[in-house]
């Protein structure tokens, strides 16, 4: 490593459990690893350096930067030996470095997928197996992670997530004396870090002594079997899936007694470290077999009449997709972190409140006059106040798996296979075609064959002035890079705005279920674009941005009141969509279309059929696949229900969701979503 | 010769962004300064003339890293070959190195070195601009349209003051510790938290309302565009007296005294302004004591802590990705 001296350990201020837990992984690696998940600026990173000054001599800590090839990872190809050997020799990556040792990610929840597999393979076995660039080889790689993340910029995979042995959620100490303790030494290093630590000295030897001593005793710590006992009843009642939290939770506790000088683990051990080992592993009561439907106020519901309509759950296993692992990823983390068990997450449970709060006097009388297609509500085709946007949630994964090829579902919003040279290298595939060539795996390709190759020469040839080069690559070793970017998509919003939507507060819950999705948006980069349609057109309130702000300000205030023209709905849409695609032709765009359907005002005067109108315009625009079409019903579901906005998602081939139904809630979803 | 940048000392207002500028080079570890603003307000011309006044260092010769004596006997035989004990060393000017909007990871992070490995069949990094900005400044116009990935990068090498490179078979780390000095406008969208919060300081500029103040920048502006290199003569004086008095500052700021009472100021200032973590209470600390420095004072005093809190907090009390839909980000992460 570089940067000269490093902030002692022993410094540190206050952020005890986040302490605790690099020790404990300091003296016992069996624990797995430690998450440090938290807000920027508390120290994460300086923590996980300053552990590396307290390992055992000879214990590797390696960085995987989160721009890391596959083949520094893995291992692959050594050029310069197999150069020089003509046959193809193993360099080991990382994971060979780290063997019995540290490995840390910095930002871990960003890191690429493909590197997490690798890391999670690894670490599954305990040994990494290579079968790349004609290789075949396997060593051992038994680590401890060690990752830091913000949970602002998205979670971490699951399965990722359980491999941690243990995790702390890091928060900044509140208490004014201790911000002064560290600012004062803070700036103490910062004017002369070498005499800093000079002074720290004393007690880094100390702490060193200890850990040494620790980590001889740990192996002979016994646990007792009313202690285990505990252990497991404290992992069932968080109902942590499978028994890695079982296993950690006793190490920590053995490491936690090596730690305190003991050889025997007692109740006050694992409880000092429970926490630590279940914070990321609690979940939620395991539900009893999936009711019909998610949530509360659906099952009150009769079934909808009329539309034959395949049941929810087969929406879900459809829109699923490749988006599935992304939603999982999310709601069980934040289902675990999200720390009382039983407690609904924030936001569930309140929208249903607002539509309740809302459905006043109004509503019925808005709704009365909007019904029948035609007969504008209100006083005139007039204008209705903008209505307050409902209370946001987190939304479920709206895409559908249009294109398997060209991304897979996870991520942010997905992953394209980029064409235009920019993204993330993360592989190298052989190619016939010398574009974007991958220069390392190409060479590497190469290189086995430069003794056969030379010799195939003239050696008077290769002896005269003009110095030929070193290798010779032939098209055969051609590899190409393969790069991949997380794409933020671009989400277009068209927005009903007409008089219908804003009966029985329904305009509320449509605007609150906009705002979440565009919280998602902003987390996943989309650009986002606004459409509203009222009266007798439509409007392009906000074309594609990656403001995610302006966006939500204009939405606020968007008015509502007038006929239904669905169709110059569509029309706006498709317009803004064409130069989007010509633009950037490997976007795939997704459109949500708010509205209950009802159209009645049509292109052209006369308006009979504006709702065929609308059928047939969305029969059209389906056709082009590049698009992905998903309806959000705004009907009230306790209402007359009309099931228009159904027809119109089968026309449009999209799914169609009530409001309801996109709360990315409980394990109930995504249960379905996994079978369906 | 092209022709040389406006000068510093002649830009007409932007009091708040030319001093920024100034705390960042006198204390490099803030972190560096996001300048939020409309297009045409100055930024990147004040950044450009920035790079006229910036002092000079001493730096080992011959290797591409840039490193300081310590930084080279640490690394020797390493990162860069060793050249005995007391290598020859080199005066130069504190680089600017512009990161382009689009710039690829490989040109951000370094890339294998072709002509070493097509010649010597050798693995070598050819280095990256995270390497040329190392103990500089790099700056990144329009910070917030680029590339996610190349975030993740800089997040990285900021993390750590080092660029660990694992890529294309090559295996390497380097110091790479630099202030981020970078411009957006906001109407094109925010920043992700975990990058602005690397900027330690921020300012919103905006166009001058004061016709006079207007009228004399595009005085200064149509003399420079007629006489380049005479207008910049013109002001050699006031843009000397700014080097020597950033080079003082220089000298002064890790001396400077920040009495308990003032970090007490500083932590309740944060605390009451509900900001993440403690890089906000680093950074007021930081950027009081390089203000003290800069006015001769050998003392931070509380106007500094007053000041430095409004380059400081303004970015970092947005606590949402969007205000007023707070609930849903806290329910995403962990409180």
């Amino acid at each position: 490593m570089s940067s000269a001296i490093g902030y002692p350990f022993t410094a540190l201020v206050g952020q005890e459990q986040l302490r605790l837990a690099l020790l404990l992984v300091a003296i016992r690696p069996q624990i797995g690893g430690v998450l440090l998940r938290g807000e920027k600026g508390t120290a994460k990173s300086t923590a996980v350096r300053a552990l590396a000054q307290l390992l055992p001599p000879g214990t590797p800590l390696r960085t995987l930067p989160l721009g890391a090839t596959e083949d520094r990872v893995a291992g692959g190809l050594d050029l310069q030996r197999s150069l020089q050997e003509g046959r193809p020799v193993f360099a080991p990556g990382l994971l060979a470095a780290v063997d019995e040792g540290v490995l840390y990610v910095d930002e871990v929840n960003l890191l690429d997928d493909h590197l997490v597999d690798l890391v999670l393979d690894a670490a599954a076995d305990g040994v990494n197996h290579v079968e790349r660039e004609g290789l075949s080889a396997s060593h051992p790689s038994r680590f401890s992670l060690v990752g830091t993340m913000n949970p602002e910029e998205g979670s971490l995979r699951p399965q990722l997530l359980d491999r941690f042995g243990l995790c702390v959620d890091v928060v900044g100490e509140r208490d004014p004396a201790l911000r002064v303790e560290l600012l004062r030494r803070r700036r103490a290093y910062d004017a002369d870090p070498a005499s800093f630590a000079g002074r720290w000295e004393t007690e880094q030897e100390s702490l060193r002594t200890r850990l040494t001593s620790a980590r001889e005793r740990v192996a002979r710590v016994q646990v007792p079997l009313e202690v285990a006992a505990t252990i497991a009843e404290l992992a069932c009642s968080a109902y942590v899936a499978g028994h890695r939290a079982d296993l950690s939770l006793t190490e920590a506790a053995r490491a936690h007694a090596a730690w305190q000088g003991r050889e025997r683990v007692s109740v006050a051990d694992v409880l000092a470290v429970a926490e630590l080992a279940l914070a990321h592993r609690r979940r939620e009561a395991m539900p009893a077999p999936p009711p019909p439907s998610p949530t509360p106020n659906d099952d009150a519901d009769p079934p909808p009449q009329e539309t034959e309509t395949p049941p929810t759950g087969q929406d879900d296993g459809d829109s699923q997709g490749p988006a599935e692992a992304d939603q999982s990823e999310d709601s069980d983390d934040s289902d675990e972190s999200s720390q009382p068990a039983s407690e609904p997450p924030p936001g569930e449970g309140e929208t249903p409140r607002s539509h309740e709060g809302l459905v006043g006097p109004d509503g019925a009388q808005t709704e009365l006059s909007d019904d029948p297609p035609d007969a504008g509500p209100g006083p005139v085709d007039g204008e209705l106040p903008a209505p307050p946007p409902g209370e946001p949630f987190r939304v479920r994964a709206l895409e559908p798996d249009t294109d398997r090829k060209a991304r897979r579902g996870s991520g942010r919003r997905h992953r394209s296979r980029s064409a235009d040279r920019r993204g993330r290298y993360v592989r190298a595939r052989p190619t016939q075609i010398p574009d974007d060539l991958a220069l390392d795996a190409t060479l590497r390709a190469a290189a086995v064959h430069q003794r056969a190759r030379r010799g195939s020469l003239d050696p008077k040839a290769s002896s005269g002035a003009v110095q030929a080069p070193l290798i010779e690559v032939r098209p055969a070793d051609w590899h190409a890079k393969v790069r991949e970017r997380r794409t933020g998509s671009c989400i277009l919003f068209v927005v009903d705005a007409s008089g219908s939507m804003a009966a029985r507060g329904r305009m509320v819950a449509s605007k609150g279920a906009v705002l979440s999705l565009l919280l998602d948006a902003y987390q996943k980069r989309d650009k986002v674009a606004l459409i509203s349609f009222r009266r007798r057109d439509a409007e392009v309130l906000l074309p594609p941005t990656a403001s995610v702000e302006v966006a939500n300000r204009l939405l606020e205030q968007m008015p509502v009141g007038g006929r239904t023209p669905l169709a110059a709905g569509l029309v706006a849409a498709a317009g803004l969509l064409t130069p989007l695609l010509r633009r950037e032709p490997l976007l795939r765009p997704l459109v949500v279309l708010v509205s209950d359907g009802r159209a009645n005002a049509a292109l052209e005067a006369g308006d009979k059929d504006a709702r065929r109108e609308a059928l047939e315009l969305a029969n059209h625009l389906a056709q082009d696949e590049r698009v992905t079409w998903v309806v959000v019903d705004t009907e009230d579901p306790r209402g007359l229900r009309f099931g228009l906005a159904r027809e119109l998602a089968a026309a449009l081939h999209a799914p169609s969701y009530a409001i309801d139904d996109l709360h990315a809630d409980d394990l109930v979803g995504l249960v379905k979503g996994h079978t369906a | 010769m092209s022709r040389p940048p406006y000068p510093f000392a002649a830009l007409v207002g932007q009091d708040d962004l030319k001093l920024a500028l100034i705390l960042t080079v006198i204390s490099p570890e803030l972190g560096g300064v996001l300048i939020r603003g409309e297009k045409g307000t100055a930024k990147s011309t004040a950044v450009r003339a920035l790079a006229q006044l910036l002092p000079e260092r001493q730096e080992v010769a011959g290797t591409p890293y840039h490193l300081s004596l310590a930084e080279y006997l640490e690394n020797r035989g390493q990162l860069v070959p060793d050249l005995g004990d007391s290598p020859e060393l080199v005066n130069v000017r504190v680089p600017v190195v512009e990161l382009p909007v689009g710039a690829t990871e490989d040109r951000v992070a370094g890339t294998l070195d072709l002509e070493a490995a097509l010649t010597q069949g050798r693995r070598h990094l050819e280095p990256g601009l995270l390497a040329a900005a190392h103990r500089g400044i790099l700056y990144v116009d329009e910070v917030n349209l680029l590339d996610d990935h190349v975030v993740d990068l800089l997040l990285d090498a900021a993390a750590m003051g080092v660029n660990t490179v694992e890529r294309e078979g090559v295996s390497l780390s380097h110091p790479a510790r630099f202030s981020l000095v970078g411009t957006m406008n906001p109407e094109e969208g925010e920043l992700r938290p975990q990058l602005l919060d690397r900027f330690g300081l921020c300012v919103t500029v905006a166009g001058s309302s004061d016709v006079g103040e207007r009228v004399t920048i595009m005085q200064r502006r149509a003399r420079y565009d007629a006489d380049p290199a005479g207008f910049a003569s013109a002001w050699a004086e006031p843009s000397w007296a700014i080097t020597e008095r950033i080079a003082a500052a220089l000298n002064r700021v890790h001396s400077v005294d920040v009495s308990d009472e003032l970090l007490l100021r500083i932590a309740n200032t944060s605390l009451e302004a509900g900001v993440d973590g403690h890089r906000a209470d680093l950074t007021m600390m930081r950027a009081a004591a390089a203000l003290a420095a800069w006015n001769g004072r050998e003392h931070a005093q509380a106007e500094d802590v007053d000041v430095a809190a409004q380059f400081v907090l303004p970015h970092r009390m947005r606590r949402r990705p969007l205000e007023g839909i707070g609930a849903v980000t806290a329910a995403g992460g962990s409180r």
